[in-house]
């Protein structure tokens, strides 16, 4: 070591940012599997992320090189490794290397992406046919879904419990696997093992899967939801609840919506004036202060107002939301460090809560899942400082 | 640079991972306690008592200031039927050397067979909404048995009984807590009893 002891004691924080490359790192929280669940980084050489996804235990990676990198709990053969081994450093899917991957998208138990060539492949859990493969056995390597081709340009992917979705540049949105609670919007099956068109005859442009709901935003900003009705996670009225293996419309959102995401029992929603919350947040996930732990009709979040949220993420029992400036926010169960908040000292928040780790960062890209959570971010070369003082 | 080391399967040898700068405690060296939910008998006294609207709790622990002791944020109070989620979890240094008072503290408890002395006390407390009209109340203890941890070994979440400051005999409700702490306390114990015969 060349620089002075007092230095680096003073600005530990400064030094270990520094050893951050400008272009970036991977952050992770919680139960990764990566760095003995402590938290953690790594970055790519000659190599960035451009997507990240979470299931309940495990995680995948996509690069602006068209790579997949996986690691964590692989006990359904989620990674696509050809191996039930848990991994617990970023690992390249070296099969999928010739087809240039583009999208993924991570389930409870499987994992789908997308090609540059417009294929989806599917591997791990498949009990309820959610690999779209025709069948319900599951799978430890990648599988081409013999349904899409060239034809689909497939603009994102969404994974729930049991649930597969893939969503088309053209507005058109396809789903299978577990249907027991409608949740991939058909009314009298339990489940299907190839994809099926769900339509309400307008495009849609956004799609999340929950672990037991889904919701879709149309292109004219109108929120769908259905699947399982529980704890107000669909955000309907009563009189609507009977027909929640439908798509139906969210009435009690009066602006233009943007996205949607499904977390484990609650719903989050980025509209143009704000982020809406609906479901359970019995830990803090709906982010609406320390008195309400439920809600079935969609409630503004006050406490984040005033800040420009441009995406929004939900784990099981967690919700993150980056800003306009890429601070992030995150709430709902602190357990396991997932929020970002640190190690020693953990709480469930209740509202949105600055993670001030990211502050000398500019947040990209965060993906939630069960247990865990992981952040793309680069060093921040203006401060943030006078937007988070002007709160 | 040296601080950074490439991993080693070639699977992987594109990806940085810096080094650990910290070493982790042995598990002899730490506990973690997590206060985790509580509820109320649709019964209690506490449900129908309207000054009581929101709830923390707070244990003490040898050195440590209250305020990282309690938990930092108060939770409406549960309806009936209802359970209240704190999950706020403290790790405890019990560095042999530097913590021979935190050390000295548990292995009190462990010998002691009285609530007061042999547990560790959580206290449930009323935090009035209106802090100008109203005081912090308490209403209600629990007492975790320590020498029951260091014998049946850690358990993921246990339920202890809440009862009330007035009659210490039937429950009003039920708090969650979550402690690591066999370790720690099998060495303690170990160490202590050692120091005391020989
Ligand atoms: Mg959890
Ligand atoms: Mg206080």
């Amino acid at each position: 070591m060349a620089q002075p002891q007092a230095a680096v004691s003073v600005f530990t924080m400064r030094e270990h940012e520094d050893r951050v490359p400008d272009s970036g790192a991977v952050f992770t929280f919680g139960k990764t599997k990566f760095y003995e669940n402590a938290p953690g980084k790594f970055w790519f050489k000659n190599d960035l992320p451009i997507a990240l996804a979470c299931g309940d235990e495990h995680t995948a990676v996509v690069t602006g090189n068209k790579k997949l990198y996986v690691f964590g709990s692989n006990n359904w053969g989620q990674l696509g490794l050809g191996s039930k081994t848990t991994v617990t450093k970023p690992t390249c899917v070296k099969a999928l290397k010739p087809e240039k991957v583009k999208i993924a998208a991570c389930g409870r138990n499987h994992t789908l992406v997308s090609t540059e060539g417009g294929r989806v492949y599917a591997t791990g859990g498949n009990n309820e046919g959610q690999l779209g493969l025709g069948d319900t056995e599951e799978r430890n390597t990648f599988h081409p879904i013999g349904f899409f081709t060239s034809q689909h340009k497939i603009k994102q992917l969404s994974a729930g419990s049991n649930t597969s979705a893939a969503l088309t540049e053209d507005g058109k949105l396809f789903m299978w696997g577990d249907n027991s609670e409608g949740q991939i919007g058909l009314q009298n099956i339990s489940n299907v093992c190839v994809p099926h068109q769900v339509t309400i005859g307008k495009p849609i442009s956004w799609i999340s899967c929950g672990y037991y709901h889904s919701a879709f935003v149309t292109t004219e900003g109108e929120l769908y939801t259905f699947g399982e009705a529980d704890c107000g996670k669909l955000g309907l009225p009563s009189q609507l609840l009977t027909n929640h293996k439908i798509p139906q419309r969210v009435p009690g959102i009066p602006d233009i919506v943007i996205q949607v995401a499904c977390g484990g029992a609650h719903t989050v929603v980025l509209t143009e004036k704000g982020v809406y919350v609906f479901g359970m947040g019995q830990f803090g996930q709906l982010g609406l202060g320390t008195f309400i732990f439920e809600s079935s009709e969609p409630k503004i979040i006050e406490h984040i107002k005033n800040h420009e949220v441009t995406s929004i993420f939900c784990g099981e029992n967690h919700t993150a939301l980056i800003t306009a400036t890429g601070l992030l926010y995150t709430f709902g169960d602190g357990r396991h460090g997932k929020l970002g908040l640190g190690l020693e000292n953990l709480t469930n928040q209740f509202v949105p809560t600055l993670c001030a780790n990211f502050f000398r960062f500019v947040v990209q890209l965060v993906a939630c899942g069960g247990c865990h959570m992981l952040v793309f971010a680069f060093p921040r070369l203006t401060m943030a400082e006078e937007e988070y003082l002007d709160d | 640079t040296s601080e950074v080391s490439e991993a080693q399967t070639t699977d992987s040898d594109d990806i940085v991972t810096p080094v650990s700068q910290k070493c982790p405690k042995a598990g002899s060296e730490k506990i973690c306690i997590e206060i985790v939910s509580l509820a109320f008998y649709p019964e209690a006294e506490v449900m129908s008592d309207e000054n009581v609207e929101q709830v923390y709790v707070e244990y003490k622990f040898y050195d440590l200031p209250l305020s990282q002791t309690e938990t930092p944020i108060s939770l409406r109070k549960p309806r009936a039927g209802e359970e209240i989620h704190f999950h706020f979890s403290k790790v405890i240094d019990l560095d042999p050397v530097e913590q021979r008072g935190r050390r000295q503290f548990l292995f009190t408890m462990l010998t002691r067979q009285d609530p007061e002395q042999g547990c560790l006390k959580f206290t449930v407390v009323s935090d009035p909404v209106d802090e100008e009209k109203k005081e912090c109340q308490e209403v209600g203890y629990a007492y975790l048995e320590l020498w029951k941890i260091m014998e049946s070994g850690d358990s993921l979440e246990q339920e202890l009984d809440i009862v009330s400051p007035e009659d210490k005999t039937t429950p009003i409700g039920r708090l969650k807590v979550s402690l690591q702490a066999a370790a720690a306390l099998h060495a303690i114990y170990k160490e202590m009893t050692e120091e005391l015969f020989f």
